[in-house]
């Protein structure tokens, strides 16, 4: 595109060299930009990175630098057992979605049945229920339940919240794949389950990574489930720590950033791995 | 007609009612969840919006908790403050798009842009409202660049004032919305044809009519599936920045519908209208749901 574009311009008006000129100005120009809102952007990572590097002291009178924020950290925030228990109901809780979306999507999209279409709608429709609707009658059903103490009660919600994008994401994905493919594994004597598993799972591992990644950032980083549904400070996620923390208005700010620099590298890690993956959960649906 | 496709035929019709009890039956623990813990909350919901609620015993009163409902003044502001957040929309929509046509342009290193424009997306919200904390407070990053720009006469407090402390939530909202809805467009931008763009640039197109004729209609569909996903995160993702920044204040400045069901219900140990605000959220939310399935349906 650039070669013809200097081309054709350089026959109606001035020679070449001023052209190419005006074009390098031009994408300095838009470099410049990228650059400003790059700094905008980065300004989180900034705000985490200096202000945690600095004690409390330091920190009110706006200057100096010391490691002594994160030398405290961990007596300051429980942060090991919140990054321990965080990681635990990231995996059961996504474990568990796609334990129940890869079938039914596999079943939305290959084994119909009675109705079935109409039971996908009504699931996916689910995806726009937000929880904050119906927040008191979970809550009291899932305290009644006496699942409010541990991770069970967090991991039962986020499941729940979770299904409806994965069966749709799944069901979505299966439609791409060819009848004749499941057929013949079925007639070679696999039956439903065995080809389920040997055949569908290898061919959606690009489906279960996106719904990984997108809900291991989405229960990573949520904080109203964690904080209403796991009772026990010691079983506390680190996002609703941070919150906690945050709300009490008496822990120093720079071990809060320190806290928040913690919680926030795993889900970035991640974020950048599979960054792909994230693109088509986002788009899912639209382009294909 | 020969033996062969008579003798197949019931063997046919027995294989297809076990392909579609394998379904029925692959499909039932995603029912079963969403019906459990999504459906029928619901109609607990509506049952308990007529009732006099604190957790333990219900007592039933009837329509009047609607009307009483919709006399406290708590769910107007509420509401008014969601409603002043919309204004927040066309920056959440606006700044990405214009983001995601510099990215397009493909200046050198721009994957590395890119990267850095969407790593806040992987950020809780927790983590921003924080950080959008210090950037708005009185020893702030906000006051120090207005200093710098030589206006020390002026420092502004925008979290701690009712007047501002929306307009600063409705802020750090913009910003956390930025990667998510370039990601989208720029999706959006890779899928359109480059030739049709050259095209109407031999056909002596300037740059704001190719985009407007053809860049923007492309992109329609995107930009309605950003539309959507930032109503409704506006409706129901505000709850980390809200419990963090403000804790709805100060008063009931920052107080929106979600914030209302949860102060309501877990401050104020009203279950009962909680239950109530947050049908009335679900409400507000579907009617935005219901364009979300007309886009996927008009895909089929």
């Amino acid at each position: 595109m650039s070669i013809t574009d200097t081309e054709r311009t350089s026959e109606s008006a001035g020679p070449v060299a001023t052209r190419s000129r005006g074009r390098r100005v031009r994408r300095g120009a838009l470099f410049v930009l990228m650059g400003a809102v790059a700094i905008v952007m980065l300004y989180p990572f900034w705000v985490m990175v200096v202000d945690s590097l600095k004690s409390q002291n330091q920190f009110l009178a706006g200057h100096g630098f010391s490691w002594s924020s994160w030398r405290t950290l961990t007596s300051t925030i429980p942060i090991v057992q919140e990054v321990i228990s965080s990681t635990i109901i990231c995996a059961v809780s996504i474990a568990l979605i796609l334990a129940v979306g890869l079938p039914a999507g596999f079943a939305f999209a290959k084994l119909r049945f009675r109705a079935s279409s109409v039971i996908f709608l009504a699931i996916v429709s689910a995806m726009m229920v937000p929880l904050q609707a119906i927040l008191m009658p979970e809550f009291v059903n899932i305290t009644r339940l006496g699942l409010t103490g541990g991770y069970t009660g967090a991991v039962l919600v986020y499941a729940a919240l979770g299904t409806p994008f994965s069966v749709f994401l799944f069901a979505t994905y299966f439609r791409g794949v060819p009848d004749e493919l499941i057929e013949a594994g079925i007639v070679d004597g696999l039956g439903y389950v065995g080809a389920l598993w040997r055949l569908v799972v290898p061919i959606a591992i690009p489906a279960i990574a996106t719904v990984t990644v997108l809900q291991f950032i989405q229960i990573w980083d949520d904080l109203l489930v964690g904080l209403l549904f796991i009772q026990n400070t010691s079983e506390r996620p680190i996002t609703v720590g941070l919150a906690v923390l945050a709300a009490g208005r008496t822990t120093s700010i720079p071990a809060l950033m320190a806290g928040s620099l913690v919680s926030a590298l795993p889900a970035m890690a991640v974020y950048l791995i599979f960054q792909r993956y994230l693109v088509k959960g986002l788009t899912m649906g639209i382009d294909r | 007609m020969s033996t062969t496709t008579l003798s197949a035929k019931p063997r046919r019709m027995t294989l297809r009612r076990r392909r579609q009890f394998a379904g029925a039956l692959f499909a039932l623990p995603a029912m079963v969840l969403v019906v459990a813990l999504i459906a029928v909350p619901i109609g607990q919901a509506i049952y308990y919006s007529f009732t006099q609620w604190d957790g333990l015993s219900s007592t039933w009163i009837g329509p009047s908790t609607w009307t009483q409902a919709f006399h406290n003044p708590n769910l107007w502001t509420a509401l008014q403050n969601n409603a002043f957040l919309l204004l927040a929309v066309p920056f959440a929509l606006g700044l990405p798009l214009l983001i995601a046509l510099l990215l397009h342009q493909r200046v050198a290193g721009w994957k590395i842009f890119r990267s850095i424009y969407f790593l806040p997306t992987a950020i809780s919200w927790v983590v921003l409202g924080l950080v959008a904390e210090r950037f708005f407070a009185y020893e702030g990053t906000l006051n120090s660049i207005i200093h710098g720009l030589g206006l020390s006469h002026v420092t502004t407090n925008m979290l701690g004032y009712e007047s501002t402390a929306l307009s600063a939530l409705g802020i750090t909202f913009v910003f956390t919305m930025i990667g998510t809805n370039t990601m989208l467009f720029l999706t959006g931008l890779a899928t359109l044809d480059p030739s049709l763009e050259e095209a109407a640039r031999i056909d002596g197109a300037g740059r704001w009519r190719v985009f407007r004729h053809i860049t923007l209609p492309h992109l329609s569909r995107f930009i309605q599936l950003a539309f959507v996903m930032t109503v409704i995160a506006l409706f129901s993702a505000l709850f980390s920045l809200i419990f963090v920044m403000t804790g709805g204040g100060p008063g009931y400045a920052t107080t929106t519908m979600e914030f209302l069901i949860y102060q309501t219900g877990f401050a104020q140990g009203d279950f009962g209208t909680a239950a109530l605000y947050g049908l009335i959220l679900f409400v507000l939310t579907a009617i935005v749901g219901i364009v979300q399935l007309r886009l996927i349906g008009s895909d089929e």
